[in-house]
């Protein structure tokens, strides 16, 4: 479980994450939507450890910040793309926190090998990453996350640059993570697409959360169009999915 | 999803360094530095060269012996120290800010350790040899200090930091224009010590550069692997286990103590950090910082010839060093970049 209580965290005088509790639970796919701005991205790295806060964040009762004995896997949005560098080597980068830095043992090496198969890199691994396309270099991204071998993995919009295809390709396969019992933290911008992958959705809106649950129920909440100021519809298929779609006459 | 095929080929994964890599950089030093010791205004021969330092006194006479062990040594050795000082600071600045241009003497100490120099040469009547190196280490570290503090945040922002190093440089270099035009006598020995030269070794200066490079080449080497997570996001990088400010402060610091000291014991020695650094990278085509002893060993074959081209094109006038690392230097940095630019297309 991580438990988050009064979590705030501020930026010189700028309040980016103000008062928020929240509980997530281990080994399900939770999804952080709301508009750009919300403090989504701050929350995952406080999540990771990496970000300096004010309250308490605990997983199975550790305090997260600086706590490198977790292992947790990170996907930005934006990555470096070091110059240079072939594909197999940013991916084997990922067996830094099992192996230990400059580590290449035979196991790992053949872990890489069936992970760019896996996500369809393989034949590529002497290629420089700069030369990947925006779907190719999110799949590197994730591959470097799987090889991690991570107990949980967080991704700031890992579907942002891709096409329809490649959307559900990846999401897919970040999605069979869950088997292995891996917690799945992501933010989505789409929230049709969080609706239909994530088993929890958090609300948020200006460094608050307005809602936290089963996102069968938050999709259908007020406080969901409350944090895109009721500019969203929600629709229901036959099929019993939810499409929730701006609303064009609002945005005139 | 598509396939991609690979331009080189090859199903097996390719190991990210090969100990041969290292191994080859060491015996080239080994042949570069023979050579370095033999030529010069007097040839000694390979064979009673290393029969003299094996401890065989009949294999040269008084006078070689007198040229082997109190010019040549400590002047090919000095050379190595500086130019496996200069390049291994040079491949850790362009990792820790991610900025292939980044050279050693980003940060305001050439400019610092110039000003340095040029108070010493301006302010001493007659031992200006055993002032400069201080004076120049005390510049270097100072405005490396200086441009770190008035950049505020450490790494928050990399860019504010390069920002303020070009600052911090031209601050002191006008200061250092000022104290030469009040001086005009000292513009000479300024002038020369800005080309950089190795005329000043001795065993005494190999000495004390020898402990300052060997320690900040001794962390720089065993924090090698992980500055590896530099070159992916800051929050990648912790999640695989790296702090990634605490890194590039240690990286800096030690790179500031190597450049400083390189910078002392020799003078502004250009493009030593940006060519081999390149060079090594692109030869091998391997950008891991596991490079880094190799970098150094290069770094130091690199110093090590141009030294032996200064001592010996105009014999028995000695050109600047840095004349040579510059006029060899860049044409043969731009062949490895029209290369590389070709293999990225």
């Amino acid at each position: 479980m991580i438990k988050i209580d009064s979590l705030n965290v501020r930026i010189g005088s700028k309040e980016i994450l103000r008062e928020i509790d929240l509980e997530l639970s281990h080994g399900k796919w939770t999804c952080l939507v709301g508009p750009n701005g919300a403090g989504k991205t701050t929350l995952l790295r406080v999540i990771l450890g990496a970000a300096e806060y004010s309250g308490s964040v605990t997983d199975n009762g550790a305090e997260v910040f600086n706590n490198h004995s977790r292992n947790v896997a990170f996907v930005p949005q934006h990555p470096n793309i070091p110059a240079g560098m072939s594909v197999a080597e940013y991916v084997m980068l990922g067996r830094a926190k099992r192996d230990g830095w400059g580590t290449e043992s035979k196991s790992s090496k053949s872990l890489v090998a069936r992970t760019l198969k896996a996500t369809g890199l393989f034949g590529a691994q002497n290629q420089l990453v700069s030369q990947l396309s925006g779907g190719e270099m999110q799949r590197a991204l994730i591959a470097r996350a799987l090889v991690q071998e991570p107990e949980m993995i967080l991704l700031d919009e890992p579907t942002s640059a891709l096409d329809l295809h490649h959307q559900i390709a990846i999401l897919n396969s970040i999605e069979s993570l869950k088997s292995s019992g891996v917690t799945i933290i992501s933010t989505m911008h789409d929230i049709t697409l969080a609706a239909m992958y994530a088993d929890h959705l958090v609300v948020m809106k200006s460094g608050g959360v307005l809602l936290s649950g089963a996102a069968k129920s938050v999709v259908h909440s007020p406080e969901l169009k409350d944090a895109f100021e009721n500019r969203i519809n929600v629709f229901t298929l036959e099929s019993g999915r939810e499409v929730i779609l701006p609303n064009k006459d609002e945005l005139i | 999803m598509r396939i991609l095929r690979s331009k080189t080929g090859g199903e097996e994964l390719r190991s990210i360094w090969r100990w041969e890599l290292t191994l080859s950089a060491a015996l080239l030093l080994l042949i570069v530095g023979l050579l370095g010791i033999s030529f010069g205004p007097i040839n000694l021969s390979f064979s009673s060269i290393v029969k003299s330092i094996f401890g065989s006194h009949n294999a040269l006479s008084e006078q070689d012996q007198s040229v082997l062990f109190d010019i040549r040594l400590p002047r090919v050795i000095l050379a190595a120290l500086v130019g496996s000082a200069l390049a291994t600071s040079g491949a850790v600045y362009q990792t820790v800010f991610r900025n292939p241009l980044a050279d050693p003497y980003l940060l305001g100490a050439a400019a610092g350790a110039g000003l340095g120099a040029t108070i010493a040469i301006t302010n001493s009547h007659q031992n200006v040899y055993g002032l400069l190196p201080i004076f120049s280490f005390l510049g270097a570290i100072l405005a490396v200090l200086v441009s770190f503090f008035i950049s505020g945040k450490f790494f928050a922002e990399p860019n504010t930091l390069l920002l303020s190093g070009i600052a911090v440089g031209s601050f002191a270099t006008a200061i250092q224009t000022y104290l030469q035009q009040r001086h005009s006598a000292s513009l000479r020995p300024v002038y020369s010590w800005i080309l950089g030269e190795l005329t000043a070794a001795s065993w005494s200066v190999v000495s004390w550069s020898a402990i300052y490079i060997s320690i900040a080449l001794f962390i720089l080497f065993a924090i090698a692997k992980q500055l590896d997570g530099l070159m992916l996001t800051d929050e990648e990088a912790y999640s695989l286990g790296v702090n990634p400010n605490r890194l590039r402060i240690i990286a800096v610091i030690a790179a500031t103590l190597a450049t400083a000291t390189a910078v002392a014991a020799s003078g502004l020695i250009g493009f030593v950090g940006i060519v081999v650094p390149h060079l090594v990278r692109g030869a091998t085509h391997r950008v891991t910082n596991r490079a880094l002893p190799t970098i150094a060993l290069v770094g130091a074959s690199f110093l090590v010839l141009a030294d032996l081209g200064a001592r010996t094109l105009l014999s028995p006038a000695e050109l600047p060093i840095g004349v040579i690392t510059a006029f060899v230097g860049a044409p043969f940095f731009l062949i490895v970049l029209r290369r590389k630019r070709l293999v990225n297309q």
